[in-house]
């Protein structure tokens, strides 16, 4: 909100700007912005025309001498609509204009010119470029002329939260100034006067729906003529940010600013009936409203309607046919005080925040309905020469019982956490307009002000004490009770750990919105599968579902990053993906969010150096880069079984099974190279490689504390083994059947060749073996034996052939 | 005695090539002519056979001497030559060492978000405050209702929020609307409901969603909500708390400002402000107004202030017998203030040229 500290001023003394923008801030309504008003006017002075001659070289050119307060300069002019003694605004050198460019002294065909004499448009006032500005006559040369036409102000843009209504007006403000000042405020007379006949005679005012509107007042002003306003007044409204439209309108307007009271002024003479129902819309219902659009209403919008037809949206914007005109003599003023949740369903309904519904919507003050309607009654005739009749038309079915809230005298030191004396407690309170109804020695009784509706309870009067005192002068503590310091859960080191284990392989971390295009989900679901959880109301169509899986985000950054020419990229994620719940789940939760661990890798294995790289990555990159982190995790006994999912590609790809101490397989998750096409559809090319695992089946395997088995005592013996088998046999087989030897405590598998002499369709597979036993030194002829039965095995299961 | 003659020549002979030999190579050469199965120590001795059983121990001797002789001054020449290599080696040409180092993996680097909210939430840790989570499809009671803020009330103008089509959630009509958390309040309903009684002390970072896009606002973003629930819970305690978080995040010398604000799910409710991070607080750098704090010395960070009994009561605890606060707080921009990251639009490119910089 706006605040004029030129208009504040004719409430309550101010302090100086900056330090009233510091109080005000410290009471809780955040100074924003402090604004100097006519600020774009620094520079120009206004400055008496002393004399004029015919410019020497140019027939329409003027060379004047005018005082403008520092002895006579001169000015070269083009305009002629002035006389020797106006006074007129001179922009002197240095001044930078409304338009932008810089006024300095400059030669005009050989004539030099100190400063350029301006029309109301170069200075940004008026559209009015037919000739100079001609400023009053009593104009003192040399005043700044945003003084001269009394527009020098200062603007505070006030951060009003939405529980303080009562502070949405000038008035508002200069109470809160009051209050923390100490300072004495001065409220406005009304200055009302009214002629008979009673409005009554004239006008019949009914509520139809008590409990969206609990008091309707209205008057009539007759013989107004409509004309523009005082400068004073659209000087007021424009400093607020409020376009002058009419002497009527803006006498609405400016009662709004200063009291916080939307008003409505409607041309009487367009009323039907003169008779004005306040009544809930009918079903199709449909009226134009001042904005031009013809709209359908709802049965919950509440209308202010004439005997014919629905001429107002009650508390949000007036109707075009009731619309005061140039024509208008009689004035229609209503006054009222809408139910706020109401108000706020209609205007959200049309699409409507204006000021009135912007103050209705959080509670207008319900004793100052009357106060603003005679206020502003008696302005409209000030203004335009009506007169008033006699009394209000006033209807008020919902009367409010005022409120008064008990405050247990300790109870502000309790919630503090500093001493609060009584006589601290009650000063406040009575500065901010409270009323003590009754005291004793454990409680004070507080009558709530009329227009404090958001102060209901105890807590609400111990922030309007702590608020105006001062947060600096509670102290700093911490809080007195320990609790155990709590372990660090299983979830969270797990977490850790895997964020260290993939960083550690060389993956960076992502963050992507949760929402994706539902098309990003698509490749991922062939066959019309889920596309992820729309959203009714959602930003762009970019961003239109909450996704079910996080291999798409990961892509489209991956392609982002490709189009940076960042090539090799690896990059994970941790987060939820978002599914409908299953039925009869337990909690409430309205969706099922699966944590998942997801990540996806491109480019080169290692980065191109001097010395070797550029080989491009490929599946075992990325499963080494698992089994690191299943490693780090504890979790063992992982097989990598062939086959993924439909996004991966259906010959490269694996999914993760780890077999749980019950017995029960459990599927971590999958990983292998991206399929081709849903490659092609995040615009990739071949070779990227993703992977996409449970992170709570991750966390159910982690085993980050494991038991230890001491260091082997006696020698190992080591040998080699070689042997040649059909390409489909996986190497998974051969392994298994070397440890199937209990004598063998590691096999590692440290080359796999295919091709000449190797048969076609063939590859031999060159194994280290380390046997050991535990309690003795092992023999040569032992472990001779022991590689004669691996050999045996794997001939008989394997068909595996010896190679030297 | 010609054999003693011959051993002593042959040893003479030996001192000087051996003496003379250039490398590993010459040696072993020399070796093999003096000391092997067919070298010239061997040829000698086969002359042992003709001699006389009184003459063979006396050439035997020599010829064992000779024998020890060279094969230590084999050793010590084999000594000289690598002391002679390595010297010239070390007085040799230097390897390049600013060729770049080897690395075979660079290491990935951790999102700032996440960075922070892990520095955020450890600093809680400290003070004793349990992590909790809740969900982030949410119902509007715990989003909305639960922290007393109605439907139809203002206060729902300060968070544009987003709705979830419930039909694809598979419900009927009438449960109540689903929306995406506005705030990571909610999570402080579910740990008070899920505590059952107090104390409570949590912390709780996470994702949430606001419609709303434009330079100083994206969709999703990252909160960290704090609650301390228990008897004798103050306004002071809320103000040490956060003074010192405010230290421990972003240094020692930060100061604090608590002042009036609302929050429809605390009362009284307080804005947290430190001390500018770019300037110090004073407001300005090198005589220019600072840009961050826009000449304020301060920097609104958190939002706060004392559990409102409302929420208390909603989740079954009694306001007049616990007190608590609250408070939460952005990650980006915390993220933004501790590493100075002017623009938002980064966080959520995912530009390996932007997080391989944390
Ligand atoms: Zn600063």
């Amino acid at each position: 909100m706006r605040i004029s500290l030129s208009w504040l001023a004719t409430y309550v003394p101010l302090p100086p700007a900056e330090e009233l923008a510091r109080r005000l801030t410290d009471v809780g309504l955040e100074v924003e912005a402090v604004e100097r008003v006519g600020a774009a006017l620094d520079g120009v002075v206004a400055a008496r025309i002393l004399s004029s001659e015919r410019h020497p070289g140019a027939e329409k050119l003027s060379v004047c001498q005018v005082e403008a307060g520092q002895g006579a300069v001169q000015v070269v002019c083009g305009a002629t609509n002035w006389k020797v003694g106006d006074v007129v605004p001179l922009a002197t050198p240095g001044t930078r204009m409304p338009a932008g460019h810089r006024i300095d002294r400059a030669s005009l065909r050989g004539v030099d010119s100190h400063g350029m004499l301006c029309s109301a448009r170069e200075l940004g006032l008026s559209e009015d470029a037919a000739g100079l500005l001609i400023l009053p006559a009593d104009a003192v040369p040399g005043t700044p002329l945003a003084r001269v036409l009394g527009i020098e102000d200062v603007v505070l843009e006030v951060n009003v939260t939405p529980n303080r209504a009562d502070a949405l007006s000038h008035l508002g403000i200069a109470r809160e100034v009051a209050a923390a000042t100490g300072a004495a405020m001065a409220y406005p007379e009304s200055g009302l006067k009214q002629q008979a006949p009673a409005a009554s005679s004239c006008l019949r005012v009914s509520i139809e729906a008590p409990d969206r509107c609990f008091r309707y007042a209205a008057r009539v002003v007759e013989g107004v003529r409509i004309g523009p306003s005082p400068a004073w007044l659209a000087g007021r409204l424009e400093a607020c940010g409020v376009r002058s439209i009419s002497n009527v309108v803006d006498a609405t307007n400016f009662v709004l600013l200063e009291r916080g009271q939307p008003l409505h002024a409607f041309d009487l003479d367009k009323v039907a009936g003169a008779e004005i129902v306040v009544r809930m819309a009918r079903v199709g219902e449909k009226m134009v409203t001042l904005d031009g659009v013809e709209r359908t209403l709802s049965p919950d919008d509440l209308v202010i309607a004439d005997r014919d037809r629905a001429s107002a949206l009650a508390g949000v914007m007036g109707g075009g046919d009731s619309e005061i005109s140039a024509g208008t003599t009689r004035v229609l003023l209503e006054s009222a005080w809408f139910e706020p949740t109401g108000v706020r369903r209609t205007a959200r309904r049309h699409g409507f925040h204006t000021e009135a519904s912007h103050r209705f919507e959080r509670g207008v003050d319900p004793e100052g309905v009357v106060p603003a309607l005679d206020r502003c009654a008696a302005l409209i005739a000030e203004l335009s020469g009506g007169t008033v009749r006699r009394g209000a038309v006033d209807v008020h079915p919902h009367r409010r019982k005022p409120l008064d809230v008990e405050l247990p005298w300790a109870r502000a030191g309790q919630v503090l956490g500093m001493p609060v004396s009584r006589k601290e407690a009650r000063t406040a309170l009575l500065a901010l307009g409270f009323e003590l109804r009754a005291t004793g020695a454990k409680n004070g009784k507080f009558r709530v002000p009329s227009w404090r509706l958001d102060v209901t309870r105890e807590e609400d009067l111990i922030e309007e004490i702590v608020r105006l005192r001062g947060y600096d002068a509670i102290p700093e503590t911490l809080p007195a009770f320990l609790s155990d310091t709590p372990a660090q859960p299983h979830g969270a080191l797990v977490t850790e750990r895997a964020r260290q284990a993939l960083e550690g392989a060389g993956f960076s971390e992502a963050v992507n919105f949760s929402f994706v295009a539902p098309e990003d989900l698509r490749p991922l679901a062939p066959g019309g599968g889920p596309t992820g959880i729309p959203i009714r109301n959602p930003i762009s169509a970019d961003l239109a579902v909450m996704r079910s899986s996080l291999v798409p985000s990961l892509l489209k950054v991956l392609a982002y990053n490709r189009r940076q020419r960042v090539e090799d990229v690896r990059l994970y994620e941790i987060a939820s993906t978002y599914h409908p719940r299953e039925a009869g789940a337990q909690d409430d939760a309205p969706a099922r969010e699966d944590l998942r661990l997801a990540g996806v890798a491109t480019g080169r294995r290692h980065p191109v150096g001097w010395s070797a790289g550029g080989e491009p990555v490929d599946f075992h990159d990325l499963k080494g880069a698992l089994e690191a982190l299943l490693e780090s995790l504890g979790i063992e006994g992982v097989r990598f079984v062939a086959g993924g999912a439909t996004f991966l590609h259906p010959r490269s790809a694996a999914t993760l099974e780890w077999t749980s101490p019950g017995g029960s397989a459990v599927a971590l998750g999958v990983a292998g190279e991206v399929h081709p096409r849903v490659a092609a559809a995040f615009d990739l090319p071949r070779g990227v490689f993703a992977f996409d695992l449970s992170f709570p089946a991750l966390v159910e395997a982690a085993r980050l504390v494991r038991g230890h088995a001491g260091v082997p005592r006696f020698p190992a013996v080591l040998r080699d083994l070689a042997v040649v088998v059909a390409n489909e046999v996986e190497s998974r087989a051969v392994l298994e059947g070397v440890r199937a030897e209990p004598l063998v405590e590691d096999v590692t598998l440290f080359d796999v060749y295919k091709g000449a002499p190797i048969p076609e369709g063939k590859k031999n597979l060159a194994m280290a073996i380390r046997y050991r036993a535990a309690d003795r030194t092992l023999t040569d002829s032992e472990a001779d034996a022991a590689h004669g039965r691996i050999v045996e095995r794997l001939k008989g299961e394997l068909e595996a052939e010896l190679r030297g | 005695m010609d054999l003693v003659r011959d051993l002593e020549a042959l040893a003479e002979g030996a001192r000087q090539s051996i003496a003379s030999a250039p490398d590993d190579r010459a040696l072993e050469e020399l070796r093999v002519r003096f000391l092997g199965k067919k070298g010239e120590l061997s040829a000698v001795l086969r002359g042992m056979g003709q001699l006389t059983p009184e003459e063979r121990p006396r050439v035997g001797e020599v010829a064992n001497r000779v024998r020890d002789e060279v094969e230590s001054l084999l050793v010590r020449a084999r000594q000289r030559i690598a002391d002679d290599r390595l010297e010239k080696e070390l007085q040799g040409s230097r390897i390049d060492v600013t060729l770049p180092g080897r690395r075979l993996l660079p290491r990935g680097h951790r999102h700032p978000v996440t960075r922070t909210t892990e520095e955020i939430v450890a600093i809680f840790a400290r003070l004793g405050y349990e992590v909790a989570s809740g969900t982030e499809i949410e119902l509007d009671w715990y989003n909305f209702e639960a922290l007393n803020i109605p439907a139809d009330h203002p206060a729902r103008d300060m968070q544009d929020t987003f709705y979830v089509d419930e039909a694809a959630l598979g419900r009927v009509g009438g449960e109540g609307a689903v929306l995406l958390r506005t705030h990571t309040s909610p999570i402080q309903i579910r740990a008070m409901k899920r505590a059952g009684a107090p104390p409570v002390r949590v912390v709780a970072p996470g994702r949430v969603y606001r419609s709303d896009y434009d330079q100083t606002h994206t969709p999703m973003f990252h909160q960290v909500e704090g609650i301390c629930v228990g008897p004798g819970i103050t306004f002071a305690d809320l103000k040490g708390t956060l003074a010192a978080f405010a230290r421990a995040f972003f240094g020692a010398g930060t100061r604090t400002r608590v002042r009036p604000s609302y929050f429809p799910f605390v009362e009284p409710g307080a804005e947290v402000d430190v001390s500018c991070t770019i300037c110090a607080g004073v407001g300005n750098r090198a005589g220019a107004r600072c840009g961050t704090c826009k000449g304020t010395g301060w920097l609104e960070v958190l939002g706060s202030g004392m559990v409102h009994p409302k929420v208390l009561e909603n989740v079954g605890f009694d306001p007049s017998a616990v007190t608590g606060f609250a408070f939460g707080m952005g990650v980006e921009r915390m993220a933004m203030l501790k590493y100075g990251i002017a623009d938002l639009r980064l966080f959520y490119e995912n530009d390996l040229r932007f997080l391989e910089q944390f």
